[in-house]
C-alpha cells in the first residue's frame, strides 16, 4: 500500500498543554502515517496520556493543533472520533453492569457498525466466554476488565486505534492473543497509536516510536533505527595474554578488560574492530544484538539530546 | 440523537432502583399521612394538636395554621414536609451531579472518546432530572389520591385536585430549582464539593427564608433565597402559585443548566 499519498492518520502540531506554570506537553509535533504502528513512550508524567488525551478532546490544548485522518480534532471532533477505537488506561466502568450491557452501550454510541461475528472472535481470542461477559462488572477481575475494554477498542473494527497502556493487567497469554490482534489489524490496514511501558513489548509490535520525556519528544524514529542508536555488547576471548591498544575505533568504549578478555560497547559497525582483533590471537568472539531498552534507558536517564 | 437516547436508557436503567424505591416510598408516606389525618379526623383533635406546636412554628405558618391544622393540611403535609423537601433535594443533587461522577470514574472518557457531543451529557442530565421529578410527583399524587379513595372518613373535607396540583408544582420547580444549581456546581467540580456545596447552599437558603419569616430585619434578605418561592403554606390556604414564583424558581433552574452547559463545554475531562 502507498501510504504516502493517504494523508496521515494523526497529525500533531505544535501541541501544548499547560496547567499553571506546569507544562504537561510541550510543542508536539508528530505524524502517524496510516497502517503503521507506533509505540508511544515515556516514564510516568513524561505526557503521553495527556497527548492522547488532546487528540480525543478529552483536554483542550493551550495552543497548537491536532488531525485525525485529516479532521481537526476540535473542530470537528465527532468526524475525527467516528474514525477511533480507543482503550483507556484506566477503565470506568459502572460495576453495576454486565460486560455484554457495556459493549453494547459503547458499540451503539460509536456510530460504527459492530459486526457480531467479529465480536465473537474477539471474544474467543481474548477468552471471555458468554458466561463471562452476562456477569456483573463487579465480578470482574483486573485482567477481565482490561480484556473488555480491548474488545470494546476493537469491535468496531476502526480504522485508528488509539490504546493506552494495553496490556497492563494482561496475563502473559492474553499478552500473546492481543499481539495476534494487533497483528492482524495492521495486516487490515488499521493503524495503531500505543502507549506502553512494556519496551519488550513496543519492540515487538511496532513500526516506529516516539518517546517523550518531561513533555517534549526527544526521539522519533524506526525500530531498526533506534536499535542502531543503541551500543552493541561485544565480548573478544583471547588464546593468550594481550595488551589493551592504545586507541580503538570511534564508536567503541571499553566496559572491562582482562589480559584475556574484553568487553566493549560498540555503536557503528564493527569493522575497524576486526581489522584491530585480526593481529591478535582471537579464541571466540560475541556480539549481542542492540537493544531498544538500551536506547530508551539512555534517553531517560541522560536526557540525550 | 441515538447517542442521547442510549445514554438516557443507561442512565435511567442504573437509577431506577433508587427512583422507584424512593417513589413507592413518598406513595405509601402519603397514605398513611390520610390515614393520620383520618384518625384525628374521627377524634376532632385537630385544635389540641394545633395548641401542642411551640411558638415558632405558629409564627412560621401564621395564618395558615388552622389550614395545615386540617385534614387537608395534614393529608398535602408530604408536600412540604421538612423531612421529605430534603430527601428529595438530597435525591436530586445527586442525579445532578451525575456528570461529576462519570468523569470522575473515568465512564465519561469511554463515552466522550466516541463521535458524542459534550452537550449531551448535559442534555441527559436534565432529562434525567425532569423525569425524577415527575415520577416522584406521579407517585405522590398517586398515593394523595388512593389514601383519599380507600382511608378518608366520610365527611372528611378532601384537599382539592388545584390545591394538590398547586403544591406538587411548586415542590416540582423547587427541585428543579436545586438540580440546576448543582448541576452547575457538578459540571465544573468533583461530585463531592458540588454535592457538598449546592447542600450547604441550600441550608443557608433554608434558614434565611425561615429567618426571614421569624425575625423582620432578615425579611429584605429573604427574596435571594429560593425557599421564598416556595409557599406551600399560601397554597394549602387555597391560594394560587404566583406566577412571580413560577418564574423565579424555573429561571434559576434554567440559568444553572445554561451555565452547565458553559462550564462542561470548557472543561478538561480528567479524573
Amino acid at each position: 500500500m502507498n501510504t504516502s499519498a493517504l494523508p496521515p492518520a494523526i497529525s500533531i502540531r505544535g501541541l501544548t498543554k499547560r496547567y499553571g506554570p506546569l507544562t504537561a506537553l510541550n510543542d508536539l509535533n508528530l505524524d502517524v502515517v496510516q497502517g503503521e504502528v507506533l509505540g508511544f513512550l515515556g516514564l510516568n508524567g513524561a505526557g503521553k496520556t495527556t497527548a492522547i488525551r488532546l487528540l480525543l478532546d478529552l483536554l483542550r490544548p493551550s495552543s497548537g493543533r491536532a488531525f485525525i485522518f485529516g479532521h481537526d480534532c476540535w473542530l470537528e471532533g465527532l468526524a475525527a472520533r467516528e474514525r477511533v477505537g480507543y482503550l483507556p488506561g484506566e477503565l470506568g466502568l459502572y460495576p453495576d453492569l454486565t460486560g455484554l450491557e457495556v459493549l453494547d452501550f459503547l458499540g451503539g454510541i460509536s456510530r460504527q457498525p459492530v459486526d457480531k461475528r467479529r465480536r465473537q472472535e474477539l471474544f474467543d481470542r481474548l477468552e471471555l466466554p458468554h458466561s463471562d461477559l452476562r456477569r456483573k462488572l463487579r465480578q470482574y477481575s483486573t485482567g477481565m476488565k482490561r480484556k473488555l475494554g480491548l474488545i470494546q477498542a476493537f469491535q468496531a473494527d476502526p480504522p485508528l486505534l488509539i490504546l493506552d497502556e494495553p496490556t497492563e493487567g494482561l496475563d502473559p497469554l492474553m499478552q500473546e492473543s492481543f499481539y495476534t490482534l494487533l497483528k492482524d489489524a495492521k495486516q487490515r490496514g488499521r493503524t495503531v497509536f500505543m502507549s506502553s511501558h512494556v519496551l519488550s513489548e513496543v519492540e515487538r509490535v511496532c513500526d516506529r516510536i516516539a518517546l517523550l520525556r518531561k513533555g517534549e519528544l526527544v526521539l522519533l524514529s524506526g525500530m531498526e533505527a533506534s536499535r542502531r542508536l543503541a551500543p552493541r555488547r561485544v565480548r573478544v576471548f583471547f588464546n593468550e595474554d594481550v595488551r589493551v591498544p592504545p586507541d580503538l575505533p570511534p564508536g567503541h568504549e571499553f566496559v572491562e578488560s582482562s589480559p584475556r578478555t574484553w568487553h566493549l560497547n560498540v555503536v557503528g559497525p564493527l569493522g575497524p574492530f576486526l581489522t584491530v582483533l585480526a593481529r591478535l590471537p582471537v579464541q571466540d568472539l560475541e556480539v549481542q544484538e542492540a537493544r531498544l531498552e538500551d536506547v530508551v534507558l539512555k534517553y531517560y536517564r541522560e536526557g540525550a539530546p | 440523537m441515538t447517542g442521547f437516547l442510549l445514554l438516557l436508557s443507561l442512565s435511567l436503567k442504573r437509577a431506577r432502583t433508587l427512583l422507584i424505591a424512593t417513589g413507592l416510598l413518598l406513595a405509601a408516606f402519603q397514605v398513611l399521612l390520610v390515614l393520620i389525618a383520618g384518625s384525628i379526623q374521627r377524634t376532632g383533635e385537630f385544635e389540641q394538636l394545633a395548641a401542642l406546636l411551640p411558638p415558632f412554628v405558629r409564627a412560621i405558618l401564621g395564618p395558615a395554621m388552622a389550614s395545615v391544622m386540617s385534614f387537608g393540611g395534614i393529608v398535602c403535609l408530604g408536600y412540604f414536609d421538612l423531612a421529605i423537601v430534603i430527601a428529595l433535594l438530597a435525591l436530586i443533587i445527586a442525579l445532578a451531579t451525575l456528570p461529576a461522577s462519570e468523569v470522575e470514574t473515568g465512564f465519561a472518557d469511554l463515552i466522550l472518546a466516541r463521535p458524542l457531543r459534550r452537550h449531551w451529557i448535559i442534555t441527559r442530565t436534565i432529562a434525567l432530572v425532569l423525569f425524577s421529578i415527575l415520577m416522584m410527583l406521579t407517585l405522590m399524587i398517586a398515593g394523595t389520591w388512593a389514601g383519599l379513595a380507600t382511608l378518608a372518613p366520610e365527611g372528611a373535607q378532601w384537599p382539592s385536585p388545584g390545591m394538590i396540583g398547586s403544591l406538587a408544582l411548586n415542590l416540582g420547580l423547587l427541585m428543579l430549582c436545586w438540580s440546576g444549581i448543582a448541576m452547575a456546581f457538578g459540571a465544573a467540580c468533583r461530585r463531592s464539593v458540588a454535592g457538598a456545596t449546592t447542600g450547604l447552599l441550600a441550608l443557608t437558603a433554608l434558614l434565611l427564608d425561615l429567618t426571614g419569616r421569624l425575625w423582620p430585619p432578615a425579611e429584605r434578605f429573604a427574596w435571594l433565597s429560593p425557599f421564598r418561592y416556595f409557599i406551600p403554606f399560601d397554597l394549602v390556604m387555597g391560594r394560587a402559585l404566583p406566577v412571580e414564583n413560577i418564574l423565579v424558581l424555573w429561571a434559576i433552574a434554567m440559568s444553572g443548566f445554561t451555565l452547565a452547559y458553559f462550564l462542561f463545554s470548557q472543561r478538561d475531562i480528567s479524573h
